[in-house]
Parts: C-alpha cells; sequence; structure tokens
C-alpha cells in the first residue's frame, strides 16, 4: 500500500470517529473525482469499514460512530451510482430483510440494508413491523436465499420463530437462510438457536461476511423440489 | 437502625449496624402478590400491595416506584404493549420521524392516567414506608425519552446531524423529567433514581456527551428539587464517570456489575454513594448458594467504602428469579453484620 493511501484511509477513519460526516464525504468526494469512485470506495472506504467494524465487534466504538460509517457509505454509494448509473456492476442476491412483527426499532436494520449495498448486495428492506409470512412470501417471490430478520427486544425477537416455522413449512429449509440480529441477539446469543436462526453477527458492519457464507450454504443446498 | 437510619448513614459515610441494601424488586411484587401486570401497573393500590409482599420477602432497605418508563413514553403518544411478567414496552412510537414532531402530545400530569399512576403509587408507598425506608423514583432520563418517542435510529439522527430537532425534543424530555421528578418528590420520593442510556460513550462519541450531554443534563438536574441517583442505564460507566461527577443534585452512582468500583471511587471521590454491584437481570441463573456467596464476595470486596450501597443493577429483577434467590442475597447481607465500625 501506498504511503498516499494510508494517509488517506487514516484521514477517513478519523473523520469517521469524530461523527464528521460531511467532512468523511467531501474527502472520498475529492478521491473519486481524482481516481474515480471506485477507488474511492474500494482502496479507501473498504478497509476503512474493516476497520471500524473489527473495533465495533471489539466493543471499542459507539453506536453513533458505527451509524456515522454506514451515512458515509450511503452518501458514497449514492454519488457512485449517480455518476455512472450504468457502472454498478452484478449485483449479489436478493436478500430480504426487515423487522420482525410488533418490533419498530429500525436503526440496526437501516444500518445492515446499507452495508449490504455497499458491498453489492441487492437489498429488498420490507420496513419494520413486518408480518412472520410477508419475509417467506417476498423471499419465495424473489427466489432470496436469505431472510435477514431484525429484533431489538427479547418479546419481539421470540415472534422470529415463526419465521422459522413457515420457512420449515414451506419446504425451504436450507434453500432459505435465515439471518438474525438485533440488541437482544448480541446479548443473548442463545436466542440464535432458540428462534431457529442460520446465522447472526455482531454488527451492521459484518452483515455482508455473513451473508456471503449463508448465500455460499444455501448454494450447497441447491433447489428443493416442492 | 431502620432502613433509613442504615441509607442515611451510608450517605453521609457514617457507621451503620449493616450494610444498607436493595434490590430492584419493582416487576417482582406482581409476582409475589399474583397480580397481572396491567392491573399492577395501572393501579397504584395493587403497586403497593406488591411492594409490601417484597418486604415481606427479603425487607430492603431501599423501594423503588414503578420501574415502568415507558409509561412517560405513552403519555406523550407512544402505543404500548403489555406483556404477562416483563414491564410494558413501547411498540409504535410517539410521532413517524422527526419532521412528524408536531403529533407530539404534551404530557399532562394531572389527568394523564399513566403519569398519575406513577405519582400516586409514590403516594401510597411514602405513606406506607416513608417514615423507615427511602423510597427511589424512577424516572427516564432526558436524553433517552426522545428514543422512545421517535424510535432510536431517528434519535440518533437527530443527535448526529438535525440540532434543531435535537435541541426541542431535549427541551420537551426536560421539562417532563423536572415536572414529574418534582410531582414524586412532592409525593413523598426520598430521590429520583434515572437510568440513563444515551450519555454513554458506548453510544456516542465522547465529544458528543461532553458538548451536548452533559449541559442539558446539567441544566435539568439543577431543577430537579431533590437528590438524583444517576444510574448506568445498563452500560458500563464508571470509566466515564469523570463527564458525570460535577452535574449538580447527584446523590450518588449507580453502577453496572462490569463496572470497578474501585476504579469508580478513585475517579469520583469520597463523597458520592456508589450503589450495585450484583446483575438483576443475571440473578435467574444464580442458584440460592450462588447468589449468597457472590453477596458475601462483593460485600467484601467494598468492605472498606462506607458510602456504599448494595444494589442489584441494570433493570428489574427478573419474573423468572426464584423466591429462594432473592431471599438468598438478603441473608448474605444480614449474615455479613456490622462492617462499619
Amino acid at each position: 500500500m501506498t504511503q498516499d493511501l494510508q494517509d488517506l484511509q487514516e484521514a477517513l477513519f478519523e473523520q469517521i470517529i469524530e461523527a464528521r460526516r460531511d467532512k468523511a464525504v467531501e474527502l472520498l468526494d475529492s478521491v473519486g473525482a481524482g481516481k474515480g469512485f471506485s477507488y474511492a470506495v474500494h482502496e479507501v472506504l473498504e478497509p476503512v469499514l474493516v476497520e471500524i467494524g473489527e473495533r465495533w465487534a471489539k466493543d471499542k466504538l459507539s453506536l453513533a460512530q458505527g451509524y456515522v460509517a454506514g451515512k458515509v457509505a450511503e452518501d458514497i454509494l449514492f454519488k457512485m451510482a449517480k455518476a455512472s448509473p450504468q457502472s454498478d456492476g452484478e449485483k449479489k442476491g436478493p436478500v430480504v430483510i426487515g423487522n420482525i412483527e410488533d418490533d419498530h426499532h429500525a436503526l440496526g436494520r437501516k444500518m445492515v440494508a446499507v452495508f449490504l449495498a455497499a458491498a453489492g448486495w441487492g437489498v429488498v428492506d420490507l420496513g419494520n413491523d413486518v408480518p412472520p409470512i410477508d419475509f417467506v412470501d417476498k423471499a419465495e417471490e424473489l427466489g432470496a436465499r436469505i431472510i435477514g430478520v431484525s429484533a431489538m427486544m427479547l418479546t419481539t425477537a421470540e415472534n422470529i420463530i415463526l419465521v422459522r416455522q413457515e420457512i420449515d413449512r414451506r419446504g425451504l429449509s436450507g434453500r432459505v437462510q435465515l439471518a438474525i440480529g438485533g440488541a437482544v441477539i448480541n446479548l443473548r446469543p442463545e436466542l440464535v438457536d432458540t428462534v431457529g436462526g442460520d446465522g447472526t453477527c455482531a454488527s451492521a458492519i459484518q452483515a455482508p461476511a455473513l451473508f456471503d457464507i449463508l448465500w455460499a450454504r444455501s448454494l450447497a443446498v441447491g433447489e428443493v423440489s416442492p | 437502625m431502620n432502613s433509613l437510619d442504615r441509607v442515611f448513614a451510608a450517605v453521609k459515610g457514617e457507621p451503620a449496624d449493616r450494610r444498607a441494601f436493595s434490590l430492584v424488586l419493582s416487576l417482582y411484587g406482581a409476582k409475589l402478590t399474583g397480580c397481572s401486570l396491567s392491573e399492577y401497573y395501572s393501579k397504584p393500590e395493587a403497586y403497593l400491595a406488591g411492594q409490601r409482599a417484597v418486604v415481606d420477602l427479603v425487607d430492603p432497605d431501599i423501594l423503588f416506584t414503578p420501574f415502568a418508563l415507558t409509561l412517560e413514553a405513552q403519555a406523550f403518544g407512544c402505543t404500548l404493549k403489555h406483556f404477562d411478567t416483563a414491564p410494558p414496552n413501547v411498540i409504535r412510537p410517539a410521532c413517524k420521524g422527526l419532521n412528524d414532531l408536531a403529533t407530539l402530545r404534551a404530557p399532562d400530569m394531572a389527568k394523564d392516567p399513566g403519569l398519575r399512576y406513577l405519582v400516586e403509587s409514590t403516594r401510597l408507598l411514602a405513606r406506607e414506608f416513608g417514615g423507615e425506608k427511602p423510597i427511589a423514583a424512577v424516572l427516564t432520563a432526558p436524553m433517552d425519552l426522545p428514543a422512545l418517542l421517535v424510535t432510536i435510529g431517528e434519535w440518533i439522527e437527530a443527535l448526529l446531524f438535525n440540532f434543531e430537532v435535537r435541541d426541542e425534543l431535549l427541551g420537551r424530555a426536560s421539562n417532563h423529567f423536572v415536572a414529574l421528578a418534582s410531582a414524586m418528590l412532592e409525593a413523598g420520593a426520598s430521590f429520583v433514581a434515572t437510568p440513563a442510556v444515551f450519555i454513554n460513550p458506548r453510544f456516542l462519541t465522547p465529544g458528543m456527551v461532553r458538548e451536548h450531554v452533559v449541559p442539558p443534563l446539567s441544566s435539568a438536574f439543577s431543577r430537579v428539587p431533590g437528590p438524583i441517583v444517576f444510574h448506568h442505564g445498563g452500560n458500563p460507566l464508571a470509566a466515564h464517570l469523570d463527564m458525570f461527577k460535577t452535574l449538580p443534585n447527584v446523590l450518588g452512582f449507580a453502577l453496572d456489575h462490569r463496572d470497578s468500583f474501585a476504579e469508580a471511587r478513585a475517579i469520583v471521590g469520597d463523597n458520592p454513594v456508589l450503589l450495585g454491584n450484583l446483575s438483576g437481570p443475571h440473578l435467574p441463573g444464580l442458584s440460592p448458594e450462588g447468589a449468597y456467596d457472590r453477596t458475601q464476595a462483593i460485600l467484601s470486596e467494598r468492605e472498606a467504602d462506607p458510602r456504599f450501597i448494595f444494589c442489584t443493577s441494570s433493570a428489574d429483577v427478573p419474573w423468572s428469579t426464584p423466591l429462594e434467590t432473592v431471599k438468598a442475597v438478603g441473608r448474605a447481607v444480614r449474615d455479613a453484620g456490622r462492617e462499619m465500625t
């Protein structure tokens, strides 16, 4: 890595952890103008997001800092798409995400959507308070192999079991992987098994890596005959 | 000594017959009386009966008013969902987003059923127990109420990027905090205990806390006509206490079970009371023997600190906690006997 690139990454990291969204985007913007948005995203932003993700997982970063990282990624992806709408390449997915029925805590889910999109996933976000059956209906309709369900509280996390049951009832087990996340899942990891999740991760920044694993697992299962 | 004497001794750093202690058994009273939670969290008499049962069970030195912070959110227009074994939770925020603040209801302390319930429960508790036990009025911190009203995501957005909305929400939340604290203190509460989440560097950057959290908190606290216990809100707080140690009217700090009380004491100095250090939400996983041993170990570790009060941390002691485990904590405190001479 050149010294210039390292300096850019360090400068971006500094802006994000100081919650200076505008300055961070300005920096990426200027890199994009000189070397292209692809360079700004893949060479400058992505390594910084990896570093932020690692610190977040170790509890060394605040929610606000993680949120700003997501907003910066969102801003620069939007600019990239606007600058060259034809060059967004081949999307992975699609995947379906949403907050489980009765859950209205959208923050984590929105951050997951941003980081998945930054990693090239086609994300269909069903929003808050989604009935279990709607997750599976939409996944079947789109041919999605991953459903991501978020819940913040224990009382709503328990509703995820109904998504598991619906996936199984339709014979989609394995073919459709169930990713789960949210504050209560981080606090009580045993809930992954309790509610029948196929995987989880500690922060939104780690969601792309989890979805890569789950997608590969689904492909290994292949198609399921009705 | 009665409980009041014991707690005041801790506040003054004076000798006591034994360590003052409490468990957050607000919810647990309903389990002891077999009361449905919809009734428990709406009828002050039912709450009082539950706390009478708590006193019969373990006789803690401090009693708590209903730990049902979402009743405050309901007064602003949030929709709550009630559960069989847990306090009510916000299921729909009071408004759809930061552009929808006009739909926020202005709470009316005299008419809102939830707020009247909180104040009246305080009054009944104080009337029956106030002469012998301190009553802690549990209130939502001004920095946290907006997260209930507009969701955590919108509140983070306002804190980071929309300062006009941030200040408006904080102003409303602070006024409500002062009004409810004043009403509960007037009804007989001995002090206010306020769990605070959006004050912690796990949620905000240290710069945001210093610049945008401490000044409005300081302003709100200075308007409260009584002492305040600043509660960790479920996150480790000790390492950050330098930012909060000069807040006005703060009598003490309730810390997380993961906190180092020695570190906290070194930061805040000799005077504030420190409360903790047994995790309430983890009590169901402890056997009575385990709870007894853990309690004694904590008491032993804090033996030399006269301004330490043993208490469970975080939220309510869960419904599923066996009675014997709760009783074992009280027994361990009493068995430890006189510790300060």
